[in-house]
């Protein structure tokens, strides 16, 4: 039966694709009911699993053999893909819904689906990928998909250039993927994962080395992330369903994946703990000055990402899991809500022109307020059942101090760019041109977000009552650890309110330099993406003209040649005719030359 | 010069090289050398211009010094082995300081100094016998002597003899210096092939000495000391400028011509005895000496510099100089490569 029911959940998406573009005006309503058809039946094996922890592996189909390596279709149903799926479903609907409404008005809206729904098949073979093979596959997949849906407007050049960038830091990060998968399969001869986890071997610091490298590109960590806030040029559903819920999760998933190889490699762990705190507290400095709504909330979403890479650092797979799965929840809705108030202020952006709509959309509003809530770990909100567990945890193991106080800095910082994006956005005058046009009442509009609310509010709740821990939480600490998380977060609540209390009282002066690097990401992507392509293109210059033509041909042995023959001559000739000083060269010589002949 | 004198003075020079080339007893050869020295005086200085006079004196004082030299050294060899032969110098101070002394007489780098500014100093036909002649009487000496000397003094002096020779010549425009600096590189030629087989030297010697005499009885004939009057000398003989270019083609060490007899032998010589890193240097080095001679080759023969139709018809006059031997000598330094094998002869 289980194999049944996750196979017809997977087929019903891959249906509604053979049957494109026949009917115009039905395609959509029918993707939509497949993607909700598909999540009622994949609560199914969710349900079967938490009853009775079974996992279950189902292989049909061999591919083929090469030399020792048999290679199969294999799905892996265990407790992360059977979390996952029905969550990554869940929004995918919602986000479905929404983009009924989002993208009403767009000539081509059919293709706009037909992608969702690809990327949504990719991303759902991505997680339940027994071997590596069909694992690789879903991650090309979504890769490509994260490409042609970020440049939906693809007559905007920046739009372009964001989807260019997205696939060339992913396509850095998949050399990782294939070096690890070029380890495996000389070291263990197998791609499966059961053969993987069974054998255990002890040098494995090369191929997590390369997972990490994978992990960092497609989940946007330090070095490798650049291509996340650019990839908002998207439009909002894009945002919300790839770069916020799931795509980005691709990475601390396979890592998560992999957390029974990473328990024996300490410097993989360290190496992990340390990417996530720089990735965390470098993104959440530059998501503090960032006036594009869509922008802060991505930069949001780097910042938790690093810090499901620092759980994943402190041996907690669990944990990030579980924060992986509650983080989707709130992280769409605030995307969706952005969306709704971006569509609503006729595609205003800037949250310095926009201002009191905590009256006019109360519902936007209320979304945007208890997922930021939920964002930074307030008591019994989904986050909390997350996020506070991983503050616990990480004080009391014995991990790098270092990366303890940064991850707590930039929780601090969370809570401060939140309280930015509620202040600005939604209280105070309204500082958007006065003919407005703002109307919360289309249900494809609301039901997204009602639903989302609720997820937001009782998933932490509810997933975490049904998973059985892997390992013992530490139950008793000093008080003052326990509520550093929340003493943490309220002190970045208060400081930023009183910061942005003050704005209106200032006058304007010159951003200071650490503004100025904030604002500018830290100057990472200037930097980078100038200094990399100028370095190889000089150099392919020099190899390809003055090396062969101007040095080998001309300069090395012609010239050379020529310059010093001319010296050598008018050293030689240059006699003036003193006979003293021939004289003592001859004397010299001849001591020397006895000298030499004794 | 008076004929008297000027007869006297060729008899001694004469007489000089003889004793010193059949003596066995140090002492004569020295008295040879001596004689040879002052009776080159004169002959340096026969024209009376202070530019003679002054290359006439830096003549004698290096000359002078090398022959003190070789006395020392000689009174070296009595005091330790108490006698005069010149072939069992086995005291190696007294034989490397002959070495050097003859060296200096001969004009060989390290001592090459006085070379060239003599040569240019006089003119051409006392600036021949220098170079020619003045070579017999040394080389000589040291190839009765060479077996007990030290082989890397020679090997030194030689390489850095050619390197000079060489590159030395690359900077001249007078003709006399150009032939300075080939004589010091041939020297450095002949000193290298002494330990391995003397014949060579010899050889190389013979060959050298027919060479330079055409060359300079070309020079003399057509009264050219400059590379810019050598531009000219198409107009007034052709077929001595053309006799020019190949004479100093074999002067260069370029086959078919006899001047590669010579430099073909000795690399031969060295390779079988397994030393294959100075025949090369040795070879590529002989190159810059090929550059300069091409050089006057093409201000010679191969081009005509632009001048006013004036200059292009010259009025012949008769020539006054003996061309006498002029003939012989510019075949046999031309042709003489077939006749290789000969040099059994000279054993």
């Amino acid at each position: 039966t289980l194999t049944l029911t996750s196979l017809i959940i997977l087929t019903l998406p891959i249906i509604t694709t053979l049957l494109q573009n026949n009917k115009t005006n039905c395609f959509l309503y029918i993707t939509k009911t497949a993607v909700t058809y598909a999540f009622a039946i994949s609560l199914i094996p969710t349900l079967l699993f938490i009853q009775s922890n079974q996992e279950a592996y189902i292989s049909n189909w061999h591919w083929m053999t090469i030399h020792t390596l048999k290679l199969s279709m294999s799905f892996k149903l265990d407790f992360f893909s059977l979390t996952f799926m029905p969550i990554a479903l869940f929004i995918t609907w919602s986000i479905m819904e929404f983009s009924l409404w989002y993208m009403h008005s767009d000539p081509h809206i059919n293709r706009f689906f037909k992608y969702l729904l690809l990327f949504l098949i990719t991303m759902l073979i991505l997680v339940s990928a027994n071997n590596l093979l069909q694992l690789f596959m879903g991650w090309e997949g979504v890769g490509i998909m994260s490409f042609l849906l970020i440049s939906w407007w693809h007559g905007r050049t920046d739009a372009n250039t964001a989807a260019l960038q997205a696939m060339l830091y992913n396509r850095i990060g998949d050399m990782g993927f294939i070096m690890m998968m070029a380890w495996f399969t000389i070291h263990l001869n197998s791609w499966e994962f059961q053969q993987i986890f069974l054998t255990n071997p002890k040098n494995t610091t090369l191929p997590l080395l390369g997972l990490l490298l994978a992990s960092a590109g497609k989940s946007a960590q330090f070095g490798l992330h650049p291509w996340l806030p650019s990839a908002m040029e998207g439009p909002t559903p894009v945002s919300a369903l790839l770069h916020s819920s799931t795509m980005v999760m691709a990475g601390v998933f396979t890592l998560i994946r992999f957390y029974p190889l990473m328990e024996n490699n300490l410097t993989i762990q360290t190496s992990t703990l340390c990417l996530g705190a720089i990735t965390t507290l470098f993104t959440a400095i530059c998501a503090l000055t960032q006036n594009d709504i869509k922008k802060i909330i991505a930069l949001s979403t780097s910042s938790q990402l690093g810090l499901m890479m620092v759980t994943i650092g402190i041996n907690q797979p669990h944990l990030a899991f579980i924060h992986m799965c509650t983080h989707a929840f709130f992280k769409a809705m605030l995307f969706l809500s952005s969306g709704s108030i971006i569509h609503n202020l006729n595609n205003e952006q800037d949250i310095r022109k926009m201002g009191g709509l905590y009256k006019t959309m109360p519902i936007t509003s209320t979304a945007i307020i208890i997922g930021s809530l939920a964002l930074t770990g307030m008591p019994f909100l989904t986050g909390f059942y997350s996020k506070d567990p991983i503050i616990e945890t990480a004080n009391m193991s014995y991990i790098n101090t270092w990366a303890l106080l940064i991850t707590l800095i930039a929780m601090s910082m969370t809570a401060s760019y939140s309280t930015r994006i509620i202040f600005f956005a939604l209280l105070g005058q309204p500082r958007y041109p006065s003919l407005t046009q703002i109307n919360e009442n289309n249900p494809y509009l609301i039901n997204p977000i009602k639903r989302l609310i609720l997820g937001s509010i009782f998933m932490g709740f509810l997933i975490s009552m049904n998973t059985i821990p892997h390992t013992t939480p530490q139950m008793t600490m000093p008080p003052h650890l326990k509520f550093m998380a929340l003493a943490v977060t309220l002190l970045g609540f208060t400081v930023a309110t009183e910061l942005n209390n003050m704005t209106h009282n200032l006058m304007f002066k010159q951003p200071s330099r650490m503004h100025t690097f904030s604002t500018m990401l830290g100057y990472y992507p200037t930097i980078t993406h100038r200094i990399l392509p100028y370095l190889s293109l000089t150099m392919s210059q020099n190899l390809a003209t003055t090396i062969m033509d101007s040095i080998w041909l001309e300069k090395m042995i012609p010239k050379n040649l020529t310059t010093m023959q001319k010296t050598a001559a008018s050293l030689v000739s240059n006699q003036k005719g003193l006979m003293k000083p021939y004289f003592l060269s001859f004397l010299l010589s001849i001591t020397l030359g006895l000298l030499i002949a004794l | 010069m008076n004929p008297l004198a000027l007869s006297l003075i060729l008899t001694t020079l004469l007489a000089g090289t003889l004793i010193t080339m059949m003596s066995s007893h140090w002492l004569t050869a020295w008295m040879g050398l001596e004689m040879n020295m002052l009776t080159m005086i004169p002959i340096l200085m026969k024209t009376t211009n202070p530019r003679s006079t002054e290359a006439a004196t830096k003549y004698f004082m290096t000359q002078a010094m090398a022959s003190m030299m070789l006395m020392m050294a000689l009174t070296i060899n009595l005091m330790y082995s108490g006698q005069w032969s010149i072939t069992k110098m086995t005291n190696p101070v007294a034989s490397n300081m002959a070495l050097m002394a003859l060296m200096t007489k001969l004009g060989s780098a390290p001592f090459h100094f006085w070379v060239p500014e003599v040569t240019q100093g006089v003119e051409l036909t006392p600036g021949m016998i220098l170079l020619t002649w003045q070579k017999l009487a040394p080389l000589s000496l040291l190839y009765q002597m060479a077996t007990y000397t030290n082989t890397n003094l020679i090997y030194l002096s030689g390489l850095l003899s050619i390197l000079i020779g060489g590159w030395g010549g690359l900077n001249q425009t007078q003709l006399r210096k150009i032939l300075a600096y080939s004589s010091i590189s041939h020297m450095g030629w002949m000193l290298i092939i002494l330990p391995f087989n003397p014949t060579l030297t010899l050889l190389n010697l013979t060959i050298y000495i027919m060479l330079t005499l055409s060359i300079f009885m070309i020079l003399t004939n057509t009264f050219t000391t400059s590379m810019s009057s050598l531009t000219l000398m198409w107009n007034k003989t052709p077929a001595m400028t053309i006799m020019l270019m190949t004479t100093l083609l074999s002067l260069g060490g370029l086959p078919p011509l006899s001047g590669f007899m010579p430099k073909w032998l000795m690399i031969h010589e060295l390779t079988k005895n397994n030393s294959i890193i100075m025949p090369l240097t040795m070879a590529i080095m002989a190159l810059l000496n090929m550059y300069f001679y091409m050089r006057l080759i093409y201000y010679s023969s191969l081009t005509i510099l632009p001048s006013t139709n004036n200059m292009k018809m010259t009025w012949r006059f008769t020539n006054t100089k003996h061309t006498m031997t002029l003939p012989t000598l510019i075949t046999l330094s031309n042709m003489l490569l077939p006749l290789t094998p000969m040099i059994s002869m000279l054993e």
